[in-house]
């Protein structure tokens, strides 16, 4: 571990949290929803997540004030997201909302409409005041060595230091991504609510039809 | 176009994204406070309204939004 750097991620980044948003969209799964729900392809998913990166708006998933990363011999190992939920007075849904208004065609906007109702069976509040753990992603040449968690461990640290009487952490996490879950339960978070969705067609656009919220207390870090 | 109307306008808006005939909307609302309210509803309701007053909204001036109120008062000002 003492190879590895822990910093504060930069626009310089981008690229690396670009691949990070997307493996953690896909849950481990073939399914991105940029592309399911908004028809792009990988490529252009690519070019327009980087788009809304480099607006860099704080106080969301898609911020790169967000993410931490993990280097070693100056390349990027991993990466991770957190931020304070509506800390400004506006929520993260809003922001994301937004950006995504913002820069993608509008062509992709109709699709998503068409397919907003099946997929917002799976919304889960994000509670304002409380730390929200988003996108984790290590790459493949880089796993065993526990990054996810010390990442997590580290922007807790960070944006608690930071905003003071912040005592609840909460991440949301498709129930596929086993990986994500044991980590987080190595952590001390545990298992808060369950959102499944009977509706079939949810499978043709998210990684499942399962959604967990997990959760932690400061002091229990 | 004065408040008022604003407001009955944004109702439906608000309906039809959120699929709730039901839905009454008030000015301290905010994304919390309305069921499904999530980035991708987000993304549609700017749309429509975007839409429906035939205006463009900056980035900037999305992200000062706290409350229904306050979009309100974005929507008068391009009007």
């Amino acid at each position: 571990m003492d190879e590895f750097i822990i910093r504060q991620a930069t626009a310089n980044d981008v690229p690396f949290l670009v691949e990070t948003i997307i493996e953690a969209e896909k849950s481990g799964t073939d399914r991105l929803t940029y592309s399911t729900v908004f028809g792009l392809t990988l490529e252009e998913s690519r070019k327009y997540i980087a788009e809304m990166l480099y607006e860099e708006i704080d106080g969301c998933e898609l911020s790169v004030s967000s993410f931490l990363v993990a280097e070693k011999n100056g390349e990027t190992a991993a990466a991770l997201s957190a931020w304070i939920e509506g800390s400004e007075g506006i929520p993260s849904t809003s922001l994301k909302g937004n950006l995504l208004n913002f820069i993608l065609p509008k062509k992709c906007i109709e699709r998503a409409m068409k397919i907003n109702s099946v997929i917002s069976d799976l919304h889960i509040e994000y509670y304002p005041g409380t730390i929200q753990i988003g996108a984790g992603y290590v790459a493949k040449e880089f796993r065993g060595n526990n990054l996810l968690g010390i990442l997590t461990a580290r922007i807790i640290e960070r944006l608690s230091e930071t905003n003071r009487g912040v005592s609840q952490i909460y991440t949301q996490i498709f129930d596929c991504n086993t990986p994500s879950i044991r980590t987080n339960e190595k952590l001390n978070f545990k298992v808060v609510m369950l959102k499944e969705s009977s509706n079939e067609e949810i499978i043709n656009y998210l990684p499942s039809n399962k959604k967990i919220l997990m959760k932690k207390e400061l002091s229990t870090l | 176009m004065d408040r008022t109307e604003i407001t009955a306008k944004l109702t439906g808006i608000f309906r039809k994204v959120f699929h709730d005939n039901s839905l009454v909307i008030a000015d301290a609302m905010t994304a919390n406070d309305v069921e499904r309210w999530d980035s991708l509803s987000h993304m549609i309701l700017i749309t429509e309204i975007e839409k429906a007053f035939s205006v463009r909204f900056r980035l900037k001036e999305l992200n000062k939004m706290r409350n229904i109120g306050e979009m309100k008062d974005l929507i008068s000002s391009k009007l």
